[in-house]
């Protein structure tokens, strides 16, 4: 009877001790954010990298930008984590200050880290003279995405756009609003307004690093797109990232903002699209500027000993070049290769050479960590115009104020 | 060999041991931890270096003018989603426990809100309040000719995270006044109707009474779980959108925390919350007597 009463804490011990074991010693994890075409590149990669690694499984997990960010570092702090984690760069200044992934620099030859490109925008991310990531694409950038059915050329400038958008825009089913939007974006949210700053002339940070928000051009650029709604009525009174995607899909509204991710989904929805410049400013006569950046991989700080060989060996194989093609080809993302961008798939693509020409006009991202703080100062004082609690002059300096606050309390 | 008494002793331990462990690694060890560092300075650029600094973040959270705001939005959230939630769901299970045709069809359309995922839930509602393309606008221009600016002004959209969570939260409220309601002797109606009382004193002297030991507790729960409901606020309003106006108190802390990563500063208000939610259940339950006929 007393055998039968303790037998099952013994196969409770024996469950908890094969749980606390260790995790697999021959598996590599890969951590993104990649939209479900992109993923699928990937595991095929991994796929046909496992074949090629017998005794190793090579397997990605898909998280949400933030939340892939957010659980990165915390796990990698708890001393787990995946191997590498593919991300956008401007994760390497937090990860690098808290110290959740390694340098690179130590285990790729000069000749391997030249092989990437390192203008307009670098491939290879140095902070603090170590090597954090390198990508295996470039841009990431927004451009102006248009549908070729309703648009056949795309606006060169923002008074074109309006003006085109007046003539469309009519009101038949007299709803109070117009029947087809001329342009639909992500515009309440910060890293969608930043192009309208650069096309006033203005930028968020300066040289330093350091919030440049209240000034003319912050002020300006919001002006003018809370116009464009209230006032021209070309784009929608209220408008977040799902709400443009699924009016630019279903034809309600012609042109849409936004970057090379979402691209793929629009080819395969069956749209004709065209990729441009977003439209000069006619004020100004500058193009808007969009963030450059580049997404690529990271290594886990806990990723020690022959993991770590193979993580890196791993990391070599998805930013190679033929793999980088296939990313290409599915969703018209740039190589960061230097070969990459010699190939035929790329130079005789209109969609690619179209994206080329509007991060020729971009900006790079800054990967301190000072712009997480200089994000979420603009967000909210930036969305009260759109709610009518501030004018543009007051966001502007409500955003500064906020920004310079952030970084002084998580400084301290 | 072991005595009976100390055989009985060891196998008690081994059935609690591992609740007991649990317990520890899941609720006490992170507990303690959150309390010492609510006393740090721990940040994104201090994650492996903080140091205790005292109560500066309570004081920075009590000197706050927000803090005082938002606890007082936390309470009117929570007291109009309560109110609405046993409201709708007592007035539905009065109304199932009747003997009418298709009653389990009906039980079965009424549990469905809270059957779906919290998440799906509130994204739809999300989509169902866009001020152009949402049916809810749709519907208010067709009939009465206005629009509502749901999710872009303060109100607009606390208003519909309120709505979504009435949605998802009433039928908790249902299913436990209909499972009170079952357990009331229907002699006791037979008795009230041959003394002649109407629907409303029966209702009144019979029904609210014998459902308040069940329902008090299920209110103490639907306080606290309203009180710390994250998910509906932060998926409707999109992280606290418009300007970070649509916060409650958990949400301000998820976002202090996973944000701003300003970790000891949102340790701090996650034990305030935590001592408000302890103040108030405690005197909920000392005040309602709601576990008297448990504890005898």
């Amino acid at each position: 009877m007393r055998t039968f009463r303790f037998r099952w804490l013994g196969w409770c011990c024996i469950l908890f001790l094969f749980y606390c074991s260790p995790r697999n010693p021959h598996r590599i994890l890969v951590w993104h954010s990649m939209r479900p075409a992109e993923a699928k590149v990937l595991r095929q990669a991994l796929g046909r990298f496992e074949k090629s690694h017998p005794g190793w499984e090579f397997r990605e997990l898909y998280y949400q930008n933030e939340t892939a960010r957010t659980n990165f570092m915390i796990s990698a702090l708890g001393g787990s984590g995946p191997e590498l984690f593919w991300g956008a760069s401007d994760n390497i200044g937090p990860f690098m200050e808290m110290g959740v992934i390694q340098p690179l620099e130590g285990f790729f030859s000069p000749a391997f880290l030249d092989s990437f490109i390192s203008e307009p925008i670098p491939a290879c991310i140095w902070m603090n003279g170590h090597l954090w990531q390198i990508a295996d694409r470039v841009g990431n950038h927004l451009c102006l995405v248009y549908n070729k059915a309703l648009v056949p050329k795309a606006p060169e400038t923002f008074s074109e756009l309006i003006r085109w958008g007046q003539k469309i825009g009519t009101d038949k089913n007299h709803d109070g609003k117009p029947d087809r939007y001329a342009l639909a974006w992500n515009y309440t949210e910060p890293f969608f307004f930043v192009p309208f700053v650069g096309g006033f002339g203005g930028w968020i940070v300066d040289e330093a690093n350091r919030p440049t928000l209240n000034t003319e051009a912050v002020r300006k650029a919001a002006q003018f797109i809370f116009d464009l709604a209230h006032v021209h009525r070309v784009i929608p009174l209220e408008c977040d990232y799902e709400v443009a995607n699924a009016l630019f899909k279903d034809g309600l509204s012609a042109m849409i903002i936004n970057g090379s991710w979402a691209w793929g989904t629009y080819l395969e929805s069956g749209l004709d699209i065209g990729i441009a410049r977003i439209p000069k400013i006619d004020e100004t006569g500058l193009w808007p500027t969009p963030m450059v950046s580049s997404l690529g991989y990271s290594l886990n700080v806990n990723t020690k000993g022959e993991k770590r060989e193979m993580a890196l060996a791993l990391l070599k194989y998805l930013t190679s070049t033929p793999v980088q093609l296939e990313f290409t080809q599915v969703s018209k993302c740039l190589p960061s290769r230097k070969d990459g961008f010699q190939r035929p798939e790329v130079k005789n693509d209109p969609i690619i050479l179209a994206s080329i020409d509007q991060m020729e006009v971009g900006r790079p991202m800054p990967v301190v960590t000072e712009m997480r703080w200089i994000w979420d100062a603009m967000r909210p004082g930036y969305q009260a115009i759109f709610t009518g609690q501030k004018t543009p002059e007051e966001a502007a300096q409500y955003m500064q104020t906020l920004a310079i606050q952030l970084i002084r309390e998580n400084r301290e | 060999m072991f005595s009976k008494e100390k055989e009985s002793r060891i196998l008690l331990l081994s059935y609690t041991l591992p609740a007991f462990i649990l317990m520890g690694l899941m609720v006490i060890y992170p507990f303690i931890f959150n309390i010492l560092i609510s006393f740090s300075n721990m940040s994104l650029v201090h994650f492996k270096d903080w140091k205790l600094i005292g109560v500066q973040n309570y004081v920075q959270v009590l000197s706050d003018p927000n803090f005082a705001y938002t606890l007082l939005k936390t309470v009117l959230w929570t007291v109009l989603n309560v109110v609405f939630h046993v409201g709708i769901g007592v007035s539905l299970a009065l109304f199932l426990h009747k003997n009418l045709k298709g009653k389990s069809l009906f039980r079965t359309l009424l549990i469905l809100p809270w059957a779906v995922p919290q998440y799906i839930t509130a994204l739809t509602w999300r989509g169902m309040f866009n001020a152009e393309y949402g049916w809810i606008n749709l519907a208010l221009s067709k009939w009465f000719g206005i629009s509502v600016p749901w999710l872009s002004t303060e109100w607009g959209a606390f208003t519909a995270c309120l709505i979504a969570n009435i949605w998802l939260g009433f039928p908790f409220m249902m299913v436990i006044a209909l499972g009170g309601l079952q357990s009331i002797p229907e002699e006791l109606y037979e008795a009230a109707e041959i003394d002649g009382a109407s629907w409303f004193h029966k209702l009144r002297h019979i029904t609210i009474p014998l459902l308040k030991p069940v329902m008090v507790p299920a209110i103490t729960l639907g306080i606290i779980w309203t009180f710390n409901n994250f998910n509906v606020v932060w998926l409707v309003s999109n992280g606290g959108e418009p300007s970070d106006k649509t916060h409650i108190l958990v949400s301000w802390v998820y976002k202090s925390a996973f944000t701003y990563f300003r970790i000891g500063y949102a340790s701090a208000f996650s034990m305030l919350i935590f001592g408000i939610l302890l103040v108030f259940s405690w005197q909920f339950i000392q005040k309602t007597k709601a576990t008297e006929s448990v504890y005898g």
